[in-house]
């Protein structure tokens, strides 16, 4: 019961929170640019535009356009994104190119939090040691190398110079080895197409071994903030009354440190992977561009190049629905971890 | 101090312990002496920072660094169960490995803060039957609790064969008794939560079962600190440290405790250290004092005998700090001066900046703990009443 309505009130609340996001994006691109540039070529004659407008809504008041643009949204119908060649309608191309960034995004974070985890736990356990000078060199490296640079230095690491080598070396680039799959997408997410509906083990490993380099280029950063984030909050742990208690116990310090102060150091990395999760899918951009990725982050920017409103719209409603959602995971493992907050 | 080591529990001697900091070297305890007798409940008193609460850490061995034992025993009399032979152990000398079976089990702490001990994460029950879990045998317990099981199936079922079946694995589990076998891990976690909720009933807890599927942080002050004694009860230590358990509560709590743990003591059959400022605390609950200044015992005897004809200035003048009721005064008299700074101490006796009968030989020699009189040590060149 608690559960449910803790959920629900959550919902309530995320309801504000996306019309706000849809609002400020609508009223910034109008008042950013003309739409009427999206349906009109040089070769449109002038005498044909004010019929286009009428067409789409353009002449009317600012505020009856909103509404429009609102019960559009609410019917699928997210506009025509003019920026990919052949318009094609947005909700189609997001559902088409979002589950390749979320794939990426996901195994991102699984390496920022498998690796960024334990490292920040050594790191605050060794402090001052040989460990927590490594641990706190690497992280400084993930937030301070700019991306770009990461990605290609991986690559031409791992990639061209280990053939150069002769030794076994990561694809550079794309979801899988285009010249030994054909891949029909069924829900676009790689992983799960290739096991559970081709039942194609082999594709399913060559899309992982795919995933491996831009993963990590992206998850790079997120895994240096989890792992510094993860050692500030366990020193701030240790030092507390209850881990003194829980060793008074007798308890070793293994159980000490992996029980009694993990738990409660996990909940402000909790906090910061939440918030870094979105920002994976917008950070997707560089990597995607890198590694050739046929992801949300490029389609996006040439969106923007292009002046492409319809695009940008969409593609920034689906981050915002994204922050939302995993805001809201963080909450209900908030719940799990602290139980102080459980029904607040 | 020397007594027969047979009726001790714990002799703490000499004990010297410095943390090195960056300011300097802090000589946090310079020379401290206690004992306990078993059955015991002994105060430990003196001013804020003359290390009460380190060396209740040290016989605990949980000083951290950059704090280390420079030098002395902290000798532990622990009885064997079933031989009843006594075996001396040197706490100050043992690893850390070594000291996790004495910690929770043979010596256990109760600290001052009800608010920031327990851990806010995990339910009160799990946290003493943790304790349990670790130290405890439990397989008499594991055996007892399946029996008891058993014949609460029994009385609920009424089909014939299904009784036999049942009366026959009561009675294979009753011929174990002797001889139980070990547990499983989850039987084993199951009986030490069955214990936990007896430690609170033992310690008068309301809604003991109820309680103990709650958070810290949905109990009272009182309640926590209840919960953290039966904590540290549970496994029935020969020791049981207070580090000013009951400061943080308010007065009429504090009295129910410190009531609680003297029953307890004579139940479990443990001997208490009782650490507080509170003089009140002491006369109240303590049959013998043991008197600190910043890191030395200064004194040491039974409290009745320290109330009325204390023998070191400094205990004299502690006791015409503590206000009496019959007495009508415009201010309290304190000592004059303040705590000395641990890492510049003064030289000789620590107390001769602020002693009334200092002399010269105070600031050159240390005086030493001796038996002025029979069962009353003090450390002064110049002691008073004798
Ligand atoms: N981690 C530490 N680093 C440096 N000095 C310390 C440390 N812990 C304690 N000390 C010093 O050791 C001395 C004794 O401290 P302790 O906590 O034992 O005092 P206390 O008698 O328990 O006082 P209180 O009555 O306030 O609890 C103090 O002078 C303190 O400054
Ligand atoms: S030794 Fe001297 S200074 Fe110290 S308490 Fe005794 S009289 Fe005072
Ligand atoms: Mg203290």
């Amino acid at each position: 019961m608690k559960l449910r309505d803790f959920v629900l009130r959550r919902i309530i609340l995320a309801i504000p929170v996306v019309f706000g996001v849809l609002t400020i994006t609508w009223f910034l691109s109008y008042i950013v640019g003309d739409p009427i540039t999206m349906y009109i070529t040089e070769r449109t004659p002038d005498a044909a535009i004010p019929g286009i407008r009428a067409a789409h809504g353009l002449d009317e008041s600012p505020v009856v356009q909103y509404f429009i643009y609102l019960s559009n949204l609410f019917q699928g119908n997210w506009g025509v994104s003019t920026s990919t060649g052949a318009d094609a309608p947005v909700l189609e191309l997001l559902a088409m190119k979002f589950p390749a960034t979320i794939e990426l995004a996901i195994v991102a974070m699984i390496f920022a939090i498998v690796l960024g985890i334990p490292l920040g736990i050594i790191s605050a356990t060794k402090k001052d040691k040989v460990q927590d000078h490594i641990t706190r060199i690497f992280a400084l490296s993930g937030v301070s190398m700019p991306i770009f640079w990461f990605g290609l230095m991986l690559k031409y690491l791992f990639f061209f110079q280990f053939s150069q080598w002769g030794l076994p070396y990561l694809p550079g680039g794309d979801r899988y080895n285009i010249r030994r799959f054909s891949y029909e997408p069924t829900t676009g997410f790689l992983l799960v197409d290739s096991l559970v509906f081709e039942h194609n083990v082999y594709m399913f490993t060559d899309a992982l071994v795919h995933l491996i380099m831009p993963g990590f280029c992206l998850g790079y950063i997120t895994l240096a903030i989890i792992t510094r984030m993860m050692r500030s909050s366990m020193l701030e742990v240790i030092k507390e009354d209850y881990i003194t208690l829980a060793r008074s116990k007798g308890l070793t310090e293994r159980v000490v440190i992996y029980k009694h102060a993990l738990r409660n150091a996990l909940i402000p990395t909790v906090t910061v992977i939440g918030l870094a999760f979105g920002g994976l899918i917008t950070g997707a951009v560089l990597t995607e561009t890198i590694f050739n990725w046929p992801g949300l982050g490029r389609w996006a920017v040439r969106a923007i190049l292009n002046a492409d409103m319809a695009a940008i719209n969409g593609f920034t409603l689906l981050v915002a629905f994204i922050f939302v959602i995993a805001n809201f995971i963080v909450d209900m493992i908030y719940g799990v971890l602290d139980p102080r907050i459980r029904y607040g | 101090m020397t007594t027969t080591p047979d009726d001790l529990v714990l002799n703490v001697k000499e004990l010297y312990l410095n943390f090195y900091t960056y300011e300097g070297t802090v000589r946090a305890l310079d020379g401290v002496n206690m004992f306990l007798r078993r059955g015991d409940t002994m105060g430990v008193v003196g001013e804020t920072g003359c290390g009460k609460s380190v060396t209740a850490k040290s016989i605990l061995r949980l000083v951290e660094a950059p704090g280390k034992i420079e030098s002395g025993e902290i000798l532990l009399y622990d009885k064997d169960q079933e031989t009843g032979q006594i075996q001396e152990i040197d706490i100050a000398k043992l690893q850390q490995e070594e000291m996790l079976g004495i910690r929770g089990n043979k010596i256990s702490i109760v600290f001052q803060d009800p608010a920031t001990y327990p851990n806010p994460v995990f339910r009160v029950g799990d946290q003493i039957s943790e304790v349990i879990e670790l130290h405890q045998d439990l397989s008499l317990d594991v055996l007892n609790m399946k029996i008891a099981k058993l014949e609460l199936s029994l009385s609920a079922s009424t089909t014939s064969e299904n009784r036999a079946e049942i009366e026959e694995k009561i009675n294979y589990y009753k011929q174990q008794l002797d001889n139980p076998p070990k547990p499983d891990k989850k039987s084993k976690r199951e009986a030490a939560k069955l214990k936990a909720i007896e430690m609170l009933k033992l310690v008068r807890m309301p809604a003991p079962e109820q309680v103990a599927n709650q958070y810290p942080h949905e109990l009272s002050g009182g309640m926590r600190q209840r919960a953290l004694i039966a904590a540290s009860l549970a496994c029935n230590p020969s020791i049981l440290i207070c580090d000013e358990a009951t400061t943080a509560l308010d007065v009429t709590v504090q009295a129910q405790v410190l009531m609680l743990l003297n029953q307890l003591k004579k139940e479990i059959g443990s001997s208490i250290i009782v650490i507080t400022h509170d003089m009140g605390v002491v006369a109240e609950t303590c049959n013998w004092v043991n008197v600190m200044y910043a890191g030395v015992t200064v004194e040491s005897c039974a409290t009745l005998e320290l109330f009325e004809k204390p023998i070191h200035p400094y205990t004299a003048g502690l006791l015409t700090a503590v206000p009496k009721l019959h007495e009508d005064r415009d201010r309290l008299p304190q000592i004059r001066g303040t705590v000395p700074n641990l890492i510049t101490p003064p030289s000789g006796c620590r107390f001769h900046p602020r002693c009334d009968y200092a002399t010269k030989i105070c600031k050159e020699k240390k005086p030493l703990l001796e038996e002025q009189k029979p069962g009353h040590w003090v450390a002064c060149h110049n002691p008073l009443n004798s």
